[in-house]
């Protein structure tokens, strides 16, 4: 650091008498969190704590003297690993380990261990520090985030494969079947009797925004282009095609700092789709606009309407039967975020919702 | 008489074509096609004035189906029946030479006049 113009006063100190050295002692007997002990220049455990008591299981009467590989697994000790650690520790001065230790009872825990040599002022070896941390509760959480993601993962996977299926089986089987139900009630409206003809033609228009409407759901079923342009092109495109057949004019407003990975771009995606079907059918809006930002390392999405605006009833409120909401929320926490529906202060509703980054790279 | 090969994987819209054309004195149908196969077997059999085309069929699909007649059958005409209205479809059959497009759904009248425009000639010749 530069400093420029006069330096500071240094802050004023209160002149302590050193500590006796049976006082830093005791702080580190007392230290519970983490076990830390000193080994011999051999590796025999020479001192020990009230947290490498509690860690490891071992009071210091059973452990004074023993080696230190006894910490160790079977599978670590047939490859040598204690002498080659010590070995690493003299060499560079310092060894950095994470793995698999015994307790006395033989069960196991994950350590963070670091071993540094100690010498002393003429340049021999006295022995070793170690501090070891259990490190069991933490790789827990790790492993249960892994986990969890692998999941969501397959669960993604998995609805866009059934969306797929769905979508095949109506345009192939349901809306060809009805197609051809709705050409021949029209030959028919040509050949019954006249009194008949007007309730033919109804039938007909009936199959026919039955067609529309499954043509739509199909349309809605199809798997998002996320591959090809992100997210963001993928939402426009959407939304030039249903914002003006819904007469809404639409924006999309991309501060993201980062596109977000495949699996959480798919999952904000069908969000917005939901969002903006409720805009359609229930909101009477004339605009709608999608934000979508990078925050605390994941990503907060936006669809705020100018509509009328949403007044939770009890229902609402208890979720029941609005299967659009349950289907966002449920998806938002599946992967490990939020979702809420609020009412905009300047009128109209807001649907907000924050997916984590769930890249193996974040 | 306006002689018409339709090619439709789905039976149910194949025999609705079939009766929706047949209900007009002017409109003969030559044969129902199921597969692209058969599509292209039967024109070159009956050298139809018209082929009425599912886009999407087993066995290569109707794109396919059009690039073989443009080749094979010269003076057939060929209108495009589909589900699909996707640009980029459209795009590929207008390619193969294709440049009617009814999307299934529409009123048979629709059908019906699209085969007799496109049976008077390209050139709007009566
Ligand atoms: N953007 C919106 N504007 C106004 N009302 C909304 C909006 N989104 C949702 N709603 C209200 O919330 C209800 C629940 O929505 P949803 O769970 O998607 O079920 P559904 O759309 O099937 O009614 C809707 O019926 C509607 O009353
Ligand atoms: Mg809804």
């Amino acid at each position: 650091m530069v400093h420029s113009g006069p330096m500071p006063n240094p802050p004023r100190r209160r002149p302590v008498d050193r500590m006796p050295e049976s006082a830093f002692q005791l702080l580190v007997e007392g230290v519970v969190d983490y076990a830390i002990f000193m080994l011999d220049p051999d590796g025999h455990v020479a001192s020990w704590n009230s947290g490498a008591e509690r860690i490891k299981g071992y009071r210091a009467d059973d452990i004074l003297g023993r080696h230190f590989s006894t910490f160790y697994p079977p599978e670590d000790i047939a490859a040598g690993k204690p002498d080659r650690e010590l070995e690493i520790a003299i060499a560079e001065g310092r060894l950095e380990d994470e793995g698999w230790r015994l307790r006395k009872d033989g069960s196991r825990f994950w350590a963070n261990v670091v071993i540094t040599a100690l010498f002393d002022a003429t340049g021999d070896l006295r022995g070793f520090g170690k501090v070891t941390r259990d490190m069991t509760e933490r790789r827990r959480a790790e492993q249960a985030l892994l986990e969890r993601r692998r999941l969501v993962h397959h669960l993604v996977e998995a609805q866009e494969l059934e969306r797929r299926r769905i979508a095949w089986d109506v345009h192939d089987d349901s809306i060809q079947s009805m197609v051809a139900v709705g050409m021949r009630l029209q030959l028919l409206a040509d050949r019954v009797p006249e009194e008949h003809v007007a309730t033919v033609t109804r039938l007909d228009q009936a199959v026919r925004s039955a067609v529309e409407r499954l043509r739509m759901l199909v349309f809605r079923l199809r798997p998002p282009e996320i591959d090809r342009n992100g997210l963001v092109a993928a939402l426009e495109e959407y939304l030039g095609d249903v914002a003006p057949m819904w007469d809404l004019a639409h924006a999309v407003r991309d501060e993201l700092e980062r596109e977000p990975p495949v699996d959480t771009a798919i999952t904000i995606f069908r969000i917005c789709q939901e969002a903006l079907t409720n805009v359609h059918k229930h909101a009477r809006a004339t605009a709608v606009e999608i934000t979508l930002s990078t925050v605390d390392r994941g990503t907060l999405v936006v669809i705020a309407d100018d509509g009328i605006g949403i007044s939770l009833t009890r229902d609402h409120q208890a979720g029941l039967e609005h299967f659009g909401m349950i289907e966002m929320r449920e998806r938002a926490e599946t992967a490990g975020g939020w979702w809420t529906l609020g009412i905009r202060p300047e009128g109209g509703t807001a649907v907000r919702f924050w997916l984590p980054t769930t890249s193996d790279t974040a | 008489m306006t002689r018409v090969l339709i090619c439709d994987d789905d039976i149910m819209i194949g025999e609705a074509l079939h009766d929706v054309l047949t209900a007009e004195s002017d409109l003969a149908v030559v044969a129902i096609a199921h597969t692209a196969s058969d599509a292209i077997d039967l024109a070159e059999r009956h050298l139809p004035d018209i082929v009425v085309l599912d886009v999407r069929m087993p066995g290569g699909g109707g794109i396919r189906v059009a690039r073989e007649l443009r080749d094979r059958c010269p003076t057939t005409r060929v209108v495009a029946f589909s589900a699909y209205a996707d640009p980029a479809t459209v795009a590929e059959m207008r390619r193969a030479g294709v440049t009617e497009y009814l999307v299934k759904g529409v009123p048979n009248t629709d059908i019906v006049a699209t085969v007799r425009r496109l049976a008077r000639g390209p050139f709007g010749k009566l």
